[in-house]
């Protein structure tokens, strides 16, 4: 089967990258004539539910799908394709092989205006290396809090709480929660994981400046990353009564050569009586993560050796 | 002295008598004088609800339990509230002074009376003098101001708190959860601190969302008056409505976490827990909170505190409590149980 092969993989991911890359950037909030409901304050109302709907998460960037995030490269070959006996492609990496299809990825459009993500190179070694340390460096594995943007594109949903100078926006994931300063409170105290965040209303937009960063949370699970002078301008739109478009300019003078833009829909939860439930993944990596630390090793109540 | 009624809820519908009003204007945490309040109006939100928004902390020297010395009594002699005033006011000014820090390993009050940078206190500071009020024990309900603890509860409590600091810790099932960055629980939230205890009240319309410092706890209170649905939380799901200017939540849905080592076996979470909360703004800085906690797995009978919470300064931030990715302590405290135990 030759669609299992390096090569062929390659020819689609560029093909899909070049349909990516014909999307001109431009700003949803001013380009689509829709009014949003107003608030009681007379600004757009943005309250609700929501969550993407896509694989940018799994990666940013347009890509194929593939059998897991951790592989093993494939053996090289040794004859000419087809002359010999067949054998594998990339197959995952023992610690997930066993999730089959559910540990698999999706394949992807991308998310990045244009597709390109302009890292230094030393940043473009750096996320190459990520990525191959997957399971051992993404934040995600550990529960920890997860960043922006990255927490508006998670497989979860959020909720968009708009008070009178506060507007807050509460994710799933990990119990994370963010509060948009519409109100004047100056920098950032001290670096965080989820960032600074000060909002303004530009139209129908909701601008939101987000600063602040720790610098050790990433982007997606394809080891897209950043520094602690990461500086995020989100923009969420609504767009119809159940969408938003949510578009985040990315600068990071330490890890990019120039500012870059993701953007996607935002689709609400439509379900009567949807609410936001709890994802207190803490609890859940407590055994990968201290398991085998202490005397005893809770999952067998044995020593650990 | 300013004695106003509050009707406290419990079961059993009992009007309780408290003065709640801080005993002298130089406590008070913020410029809002406690004499304003007569003439104080519940702002509405834009949508028409009453506006709770802002950062509310407890910032008095209330105990939960009554303590033994105050025996048959709910309130506290004129001479009582003096001393408690002179001895707070000491403690911030020693502490703002940055005094005594050579009193480490006295972590108690009653261990060093006048002191106020013992281990463990220094990072704690309100950095001011804490509210001194007239009720000597948070909880009203029992009359004698005591927990009613199942004879179960009670070993667990001591067990609780023979084991604190102590160990053993051979894995990570021995810390408690707070240690474990889980959360301390819903039931003492409001008034639980002073480490990390601010909690932001965010209001949209048919929402409260309090958000609590520590263990970055959040709460997103439906008003709306939608029932109750059937997932299990650790925060429990609370569902509220609004009874004049006051807001009642009731919280039910816990999931039984009885297995786990609590800090304080009253506030642990069990799928019998059942609170109801009512949250009554008094002033422009001032709030009464009540809050009766049914548990037949851990209490007797329900029991009812009555707790003052103070709002703060307009430019009071809630702080990132990213507890469990700096959670160095409790890989040390495995490392080093198991280096102490190999070593034996």
């Amino acid at each position: 089967m030759q669609m299992g092969r390096p090569g062929a993989i390659a020819i689609v991911a560029a093909a899909v990258i070049a349909m990516a890359g014909i999307h001109a950037p431009r700003l949803w909030g001013q380009t689509t004539g829709y009014v949003a409901p107003r608030a009681t304050d007379g600004r757009p109302d943005l309250n609700g539910i929501w969550q993407a709907l896509n694989a940018a998460n799994y990666d940013l960037q347009a890509h194929p799908a593939r059998p897991a995030l951790a592989l093993m490269p494939a053996p090289p070959p040794v004859e000419p394709a087809g002359t010999g006996r067949a054998r594998t492609g990339e197959v995952p990496v023992p610690a997930v092989r066993a999730l089959g299809a559910v540990g698999g990825v999706p394949a992807g459009e991308g998310v990045v205006v244009g597709n390109e993500i302009p890292y230094q190179p030393w940043a473009a070694e750096r996320k190459q290396e990520n990525a191959e340390h997957w399971l051992e460096r993404d934040p995600e594995v550990k529960c920890f809090l997860p960043g922006v943007p990255r927490a508006t594109y998670m497989p979860y949903p959020f909720q968009i709480l708009q008070g009178t100078d506060k507007i807050l926006i509460a994710y799933e994931f990990a119990g994370a929660t963010r509060t948009i300063h519409m109100d004047d409170v100056g920098n950032s105290p001290g670096p965080t994981w989820m960032g600074w965040s000060r909002g303004r209303w530009e139209g129908e937009t909701l601008v939101v400046d987000v600063t602040g960063f720790n610098g050790q949370t990433w982007l997606d699970r394809a080891g897209n990353f950043h520094s602690d002078a990461l500086h995020v301008v989100e923009r969420y739109t609504r767009v119809s009564p159940d969408h938003l478009m949510y578009e985040a300019t990315i600068e990071d003078p330490n890890v990019f050569t120039e500012p870059w833009e993701i953007r996607m829909p935002l689709y609400r939860r439509l379900e009567d009586g949807k609410q936001l439930l709890e994802y207190e993944c803490v609890e859940f990596v407590e055994q990968l993560m201290y398991g085998d630390v202490g005397l005893v090793d809770p999952a067998t109540g044995q020593r650990n050796e | 002295m300013d004695h106003r009624p509050v009707s406290a809820v419990s079961i059993l519908a009992v009007i309780v008598m408290l003065p709640f009003a801080p005993l002298a204007a130089q406590n008070a945490p913020t410029a809002g004088d406690p004499t304003d309040a007569r003439a104080w109006q519940q702002p509405l939100t834009p949508w028409g609800d009453p506006d709770f928004q802002g950062v509310w902390r407890y910032e008095a020297t209330i105990p939960l339990e009554r303590p033994p010395r105050y025996e048959g009594r709910a309130f506290l002699t004129d001479e009582e509230v003096a001393e408690i005033a002179r001895v707070e006011e000491e403690l911030a000014a020693n502490r703002l002074a940055g005094l005594d820090g050579a009193a480490v390993g006295r972590q108690s009050l009653e261990d060093s009376p006048i002191r106020g940078n013992e281990y463990n206190a220094f990072w704690q500071d309100h950095g001011r003098a804490r509210q001194v009020y007239r009720q000597t024990s948070l909880i009203v309900d029992p009359a004698d101001g005591k927990l009613p603890y199942t004879d179960d509860a009670r070993e667990a409590a001591a067990r609780s708190t023979a084991r604190y600091g102590v160990g053993p810790y051979e894995s990570y099932l021995d810390p408690d959860t707070g240690e474990r960055c889980l959360t301390d629980g819903v039931t003492a939230m409001m008034w639980q601190g002073p480490n990390g205890g601010h909690n932001r009240i965010v209001q949209s319309p048919g929402y409260v969302t309090i958000v609590h410092e520590e263990y970055l706890d959040r709460r997103i209170i439906p008003v709306d008056g939608r029932p109750h649905g059937g997932i299990p939380q650790w925060l429990g799901e609370s569902v509220g409505h609004w009874e004049g200017e006051t807001l009642v939540v009731e919280t039910t849905n816990f999931p039984d976490k009885t297995n786990y080592e609590w800090a304080s076996i009253w506030t642990r979470t069990s799928d019998a827990l059942h609170l109801v909360e009512r949250f009554q703004r008094v002033g422009p800085n001032a709030m009464e909170y009540t809050i009766t906690v049914e548990d037949p797995k851990t209490f007797t009978r329900p029991w009812t505190a009555a707790v003052p919470i103070t709002r703060l300064a307009d430019n009071t931030q809630i702080y990132e409590y990213a507890c469990h990715e700096g959670n160095y302590a409790l890989k040390n405290m495995l490392s080093a149980g198991r280096a102490t135990a190999e070593n034996e």
